[in-house]
């Protein structure tokens, strides 16, 4: 246990890596994004922005970094790959939560100054900022948590099969998309498909990719455990 | 071999390690005792690193088995704790600097020494400061050595810790493991292909050949293994007749021949009274003469070869 929390701390012995950087982008989108609806005139209908969804591509490739650079310092360390995964996706779980709970307290103080006095809409993003706390909270945590788990499990694979793992990969994941596309317009399902995707609520786009973020975790601690830094 | 009673850390039975076209590893077998410093000795990719790699979990033997401690290595934080192992090309996260590298060691190895850390920095003078990837070969090789020195792991591997260090800095690095070994007794596993610059501080040495366990004895022992003989080259060949040749140069009449074994003091006296110099082979000589063929019978190319009269 103690040796999980060190490398959750070793992680965080280069500041800027898990906290800095975010926190200039989460500033910078949002300072950007306001000078912008300063701007333009006032009178038009609500202006929305995706600026928010800044922070949650660096975690992107914060995953991919977390790996390649991080893991075989990690064995240098006398890691074992388990201490050091746990570790470094439990820091990230937390990173990500205290972000997901900034966007909830953001968003309810959007809606109280008028979208930032401006009439705009960065956090309390209309479909999702409905809902319950809880559900707007989980719902940013799991999109940033499933962006961080494709950015370090496809550097797993990189780093176990090199650029023929990724080929393989990407080839697969087109095939298996290209066969849904096919199957779906082969038996007509198209229209029921459109049905299913507008029926869908923040919770169970949040129940969905939370389960794709546990085959994302899966898949990167078996790959992990074979791979040699 | 070692004496028994001493405590084995590392047992290796059979381990082999392939990778798509060449066997790195090829059916080693090796004892590891503890509290000595071991030289692991090879040309480049003779499996060294490959072995430190498998010993250490960073790496995974294709067969065989491991035992560190008593233990599998492998995803074993209690086993993996006592262990240090840089690698000679280890990767440091992007944005490190050395100090941060130093900070990141003392939360993982519970002997870690802060104030020899800082000494070792002066030592080698070592920017602190500056992120690792903008250090120069030979400062990159002295955040390693420093890891190493400074966890004062009860093993502790070093992986050809020299590379872009300069003679001053390579001295230094010998002078501070030998004084800090003295006070802190462990098991260090030193690999390196410069031989005679290490020679001295060595205590057992393993030679390993295209993954292959060539020599594996204490070093005194290996250092009185073996002896040269020079002078006129029919007189050479008669008092080496029946030895097992190691080397044979000659030039002109004058022949140098390398043999395995030892002299007794009538043999000695024999050597003198046919004019013959007799001198031991270093431990650089011997691993080179082992690792490659004696040479033809009739050697008669001595003008292009180095002809190695030992002092």
């Amino acid at each position: 246990m103690n040796r999980i929390v060190n490398v959750a701390r070793m992680q965080l012995i280069n500041k800027w890596t898990f906290l800095g950087i975010p926190a200039v982008i989460l500033a910078g989108a949002f300072l950007v994004t306001y000078l912008i609806w300063v701007l333009i005139p006032d009178g038009g209908p609500t202006v929305y922005s995706g600026a928010a969804q800044a922070v949650m591509w660096y975690f992107l490739a914060l995953g991919i970094q977390s790996l390649t650079l991080t893991f075989p310092f990690s064995q240098a360390m006398s890691v074992s790959r388990r201490t050091f995964y746990i570790g470094t996706v439990g820091l990230f779980a937390v990173v990500a939560l205290a972000i997901s709970v900034l966007y909830y307290i953001l968003g309810l103080i959007e809606v109280a100054t008028n979208g930032w006095g401006q009439n705009g809409q960065l956090y309390a993003l209309g479909w999702v900022a409905g809902s319950h706390a809880v559900v707007q909270i989980l719902f940013y945590f799991i999109a940033m948590l499933a962006l961080f788990m494709v950015g370090f499990w496809f550097a797993t694979i990189y780093k176990r099969w090199r650029a023929t793992g990724m080929l393989i990969v990407w080839i697969a994941i087109a095939l298996v998309l290209l066969g849904l596309v096919a199957l779906t317009t082969w038996q007509g399902w198209w229209p029921a498909v459109g049905a299913w995707f507008v029926a869908q609520t923040p919770l169970s786009v949040s129940g969905w990719v939370a389960l794709f973020c546990a085959v994302l975790a899966a898949g990167s601690y078996l790959t992990l455990r074979r791979a040699e830094p | 071999m070692t004496a028994p009673g001493e405590s084995t850390i590392i047992e290796i039975r059979n381990v082999t390690k392939r990778y798509k076209d060449t066997t790195a590893l090829d059916d080693v077998s090796l004892n590891i005792y503890g509290g000595k410093i071991y030289g692991l000795l090879g040309r480049n990719g003779a499996g060294k690193t490959t072995l430190m790699s498998v010993l250490t979990a960073q790496g995974f033997q294709t067969s065989g088995e491991i035992r560190v401690f008593g233990e599998h290595p492998y995803e074993n934080d209690r086993v993996l704790s006592r262990i240090c192992f840089i690698r000679e090309s280890q990767k440091y996260p992007d944005d490190f600097s050395a100090e941060q590298a130093f900070a990141s060691a003392a939360l993982f190895f519970s002997n870690w020494d802060k104030a020899f850390a800082r000494r070792l920095a002066d030592d080698f003078q070592l920017p602190l400061k500056r992120r690792i990837k903008k250090l120069s070969r030979g400062q990159l090789s002295a955040v390693g050595v420093i890891i190493g020195l400074a966890s004062r792991a009860e093993v502790t591997f070093f992986d050809e810790p020299y590379l872009g260090l300069d003679a001053v800095a390579r001295q230094i690095f010998y002078d501070r493991l030998v004084e800090d070994y003295s006070e802190h007794q462990r098991t260090i596993i030193l690999s390196s292909h410069l031989i005679d610059e290490v020679a001295n501080l060595l205590e057992h040495v393993i030679v390993i050949d295209k993954g292959k366990i060539m020599i594996d004895d204490d070093a005194e022992a290996i250092r009185g293994s073996a002896f040269t003989v020079v002078g006129t080259g029919t007189r050479v060949a008669a008092f080496t007749a029946g030895r097992e040749i190691l080397h044979r140069e000659s030039l002109a009449s004058l022949a140098s021949v390398s043999v395995q074994g030892r002299l007794s003091e009538g043999e000695r006296a024999e050597a003198a009274e046919l004019g013959l110099e007799v001198a031991p082979v270093s431990l650089q000589q011997l691993i080179v003469r082992r690792t490659m063929d004696p040479g033809p019978e009739l050697s008669m190319n001595g003008a292009a070869t180095e002809l190695e009269v030992s002092p």
